[in-house]
């Protein structure tokens, strides 16, 4: 079905492929070094692993040909961009390959070719999808409306304009976030926040959020507290991330990878909120004037709203518990005591 | 004025007879008029679209509301309510403000005005004629703006004269609209209070799309008090901001230049809120919005609401600067503790029958 959407369904194409794989033409040896590794025409290829596929050739050689085109001077490829890298590291000369002739087939079919033997064969990350589509738009020319309604389902993605611009924005980041987002698995959501960034805000960001072990959420809640952070204050994140306090946690080597996340999420959420830090700090220094036990803990109601103190305690002996019962006795007389209850 | 280009009309069969949809039809013409059977695949529809809300205001569905359309105002819990009723007899708005939470709220997505107002007359006799002791308070602004479809849609001018015969209630119509002019020379009998939300103009330009300037809001204002309509005002939301003092104390002096204080029957205010689910919605829609960058948390109600101490701060100011004007005026703080109150005005009503009471004594000395 998506071939025929693609406009490939003709005899030509039932001719020589088979579920999509081109079968029927002949395979030919070529050169490796006939072949321009460097034209990128119809490549979507984004950070391979190719440590499996090179012990599988390896093994047992080129289970499916590559695809070329001839052009002036040499080949062109059209699809096994990594196969043709593994055969090259392994020292190997020449590929087995089918061969397109220069103007046998134009240049979108020749893209739509090898994205579908792609799929067929190994799949997309999602890097892949944004340049895949990408290309479509910005080299192929094709219609915004017909890559949302047929290429978005063929990449398994939801057809709608939002989807598009958040792959298309991914295939415009650096390249350094792009392998962030393929090796921390980043969602959508966030990769639509990191576009809102310039690309300096970008990497200032990363150099941030890399040493941090964060899942979805911490990731979401980072971004949306640093995004708010510079509207805010009208600072770029790049001015924000350099603060000292970031610094001065990340360069803390006997934290582990959690304990930076929290500490970092807590410098960013006073600078985001900063007079409800004001007001849990003015809490935390009375709170110390009063001089409590270890096991009585004293909280303010969440957020400040309403009225009341919450003391806990805890003892395990007669004896911390008389300690914890005169500790709380004296607290009407202590004036940090009173401040907090009367607190205007 | 109507603020938007409607795109098309669906008009419900059950509605086609209504001489209300009549009405309609010729204030809108040159639409394209689609008759619709179920208009419930059709709200399904529109509701999967990306942006439903937005796009919804563009397309008027005229129809039936079938069940309860007169509520006590849904208030929120752990705070004091001023005990006031709500009467939906349209849903959606042609404006368009950032922090609307109409936004997050509706299941249907379409601008939509119910016709069956004869079913509507009786639900509000029936309310009225249960309740003989207290004086009631009934508002048409929950779910729409309650005169921004006048021009097409003349409900209030059609409640306005059922209100100004009845002793005991007192209608409210809420707008930011400038749609007085069908209003002006009705019979209110002084039973009906036209009110503006206020925000200073700047507030206006970023935050309130569609609606009016805060000049001709209050202009509008001006000409209802010159046809002797009572008069109220709601600074609602209160958006705190950088600069903020300033701003909505010139636009309390601006608006007493022209009203005259002592025919202002109340004054609210409160502090932006929100529910959690709106942000997100909001944002995606209005991209440039500030309103959420505020230090807003969730409170009991789970409403977001600016902190204790900015609140207080707000409404200390916003009550002394009102006051400046006239120590007279009638002000109350909209969904907020008794704390609050009491930090605000040395005082707090007991509860939420208390301030209905304190409504009436005002009412009653206002309208007599
Ligand atoms: S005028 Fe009122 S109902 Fe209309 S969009 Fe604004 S807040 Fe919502």
């Amino acid at each position: 079905m998506i071939i025929a959407e693609f406009g490939l369904r003709n005899a030509e194409w039932e001719m020589k492929t088979e579920n999509g794989i081109v079968v029927d033409m002949d395979i030919q040896k070529i050169p490796l070094e006939q072949i321009d590794l460097l034209d990128e025409t119809f490549s979507v290829n984004y950070f391979p692993d190719l440590q499996k596929l090179r012990s599988s050739i390896q093994e047992t050689g080129l289970i499916q040909p590559v695809l070329l085109r001839k052009k002036p001077g040499g080949y062109q490829i059209i699809c096994g961009f990594r196969r043709i890298s593994v055969t090259k590291a392994l020292g190997r000369l020449e590929v087995e390959s089918r061969v397109f002739e220069g103007k046998e087939m134009d240049e979108f079919r020749l893209f739509s070719l090898s994205l579908h033997e792609n799929l067929t064969t190994r799949g997309f990350n999602a890097v892949e999808k944004a340049v895949a589509l990408d290309k479509l738009i910005h080299r192929f020319q094709i219609h915004r409306a017909v890559v949302i309604n047929t290429f978005l389902p063929f990449f398994s993605l939801e057809p709608n304009e939002k989807i598009l611009s958040t792959f298309l924005s991914l295939a415009q980041m650096e390249d350094e976030i792009k392998t962030y987002v393929l090796k921390e698995e980043v969602s959508r959501g966030n990769i639509r926040r990191l576009s809102a960034l310039s690309p300096d805000d970008r990497m200032a960001l990363l150099s941030l959020i890399s040493p941090l072990k964060l899942g979805e959420n911490r990731l979401r809640e980072l971004l949306t507290l640093l995004e708010e952070t510079s509207r805010r204050s009208h600072s770029t994140v790049k001015e924000i991330a350099a603060q000292a306090e970031f610094q001065a946690v990340l360069s803390q080597k006997e934290l582990t990878p959690s304990q930076k996340t929290e500490r970092i999420k807590k410098v960013l959420t006073d600078l985001r909120y900063p007079k409800l830090s004001q007001l849990e700090k003015a809490f935390e220094k009375k709170r110390k004037d009063l001089d409590l036990p270890f096991n009585i803990s004293l909280h303010h109601p969440p957020f400040f709203e309403g009225k009341g103190l919450k003391i806990e305690f805890q003892f395990e002996t007669i004896e911390e518990y008389q300690i914890i019962l005169s500790a709380l006795s004296v607290l009407p007389e202590k004036e940090a005591f009173k401040q907090m209850i009367q607190k205007d | 004025m109507f603020p938007i280009q409607i795109e098309k009309i669906y008009l419900d069969e059950k509605a086609e007879k209504d001489s209300v949809s009549k009405t309609i039809l010729k204030a809108l013409p040159n639409i394209p008029v689609e008759t619709v059977e179920d208009k419930r695949t059709l709200i399904k529809q529109f509701s999967s679209m990306s942006d439903p809300i937005g796009t919804g205001k563009r397309y008027l569905l005229i129809t039936h509301f079938y069940g309860k359309r007169l509520k006590p105002c849904p208030g929120t819990s752990n705070h004091i309510c001023c005990g006031y009723y709500v009467i939906n007899a349209v849903t959606n708005c042609p404006m368009d403000c950032s922090y609307c939470v109409l936004q997050g709220y509706l299941n249907n997505p379409f601008l939509t005005v119910y016709t069956n107002w004869d079913d509507l007359l009786e639900e509000i006799n029936y309310f009225l004629s249960r309740d003989k002791s207290s004086l009631l308070r009934l508002g048409t602004g929950e779910l729409s703006d309650s005169l921004a479809l006048e021009p097409i849609f003349p409900i209030s001018q059609f409640l306005i004269d059922f209100f100004s015969k009845r002793q005991r209630a007192i209608l409210e119509l809420k707008t930011k609209s400038p749609n007085i002019d069908s209003l002006l020379d009705l019979d209110h009998q002084g039973k009906t209070v036209i009110s503006w939300s206020l925000n200073p103009p700047k507030m206006i330009g970023e935050e309130e799309k569609r609606t009016a300037p805060l000049t001709t809001r209050i202009e509008a204002a001006r000409r209802c008090q010159e046809k002797g309509y009572p008069l109220g005002f709601h600074f609602d939301p209160i958006l705190y901001h950088e600069g903020w003092e300033k701003e909505y104390r010139e636009t309390i002096l601006q608006l007493f230049k022209q009203i005259d204080s002592r025919r202002v029957v109340w004054i609210s205010l409160g502090g932006f809120r929100y529910p959690p689910h709106l942000k997100a919605i909001a944002e995606e829609r209005f991209p440039r919005t500030e309103v959420f960058l505020g230090e807003l948390f969730p409170g009991r109600d789970g409403k977001f609401r600016y902190l204790k101490e900015v609140r207080v701060d707000i409404y200390r100011k916003m009550a002394r600067w009102l006051k400046e004007v006239n120590p007279g005026l009638f002000i109350y703080l909209c969904m907020e503790s008794k704390e609050v109150w009491e930090k605000v005005f040395g005082w707090a009503p007991e509860s939420s029958r208390h301030l209905n009471r304190l409504f009436e004594e005002r009412v009653r000395g206002f309208v007599g």
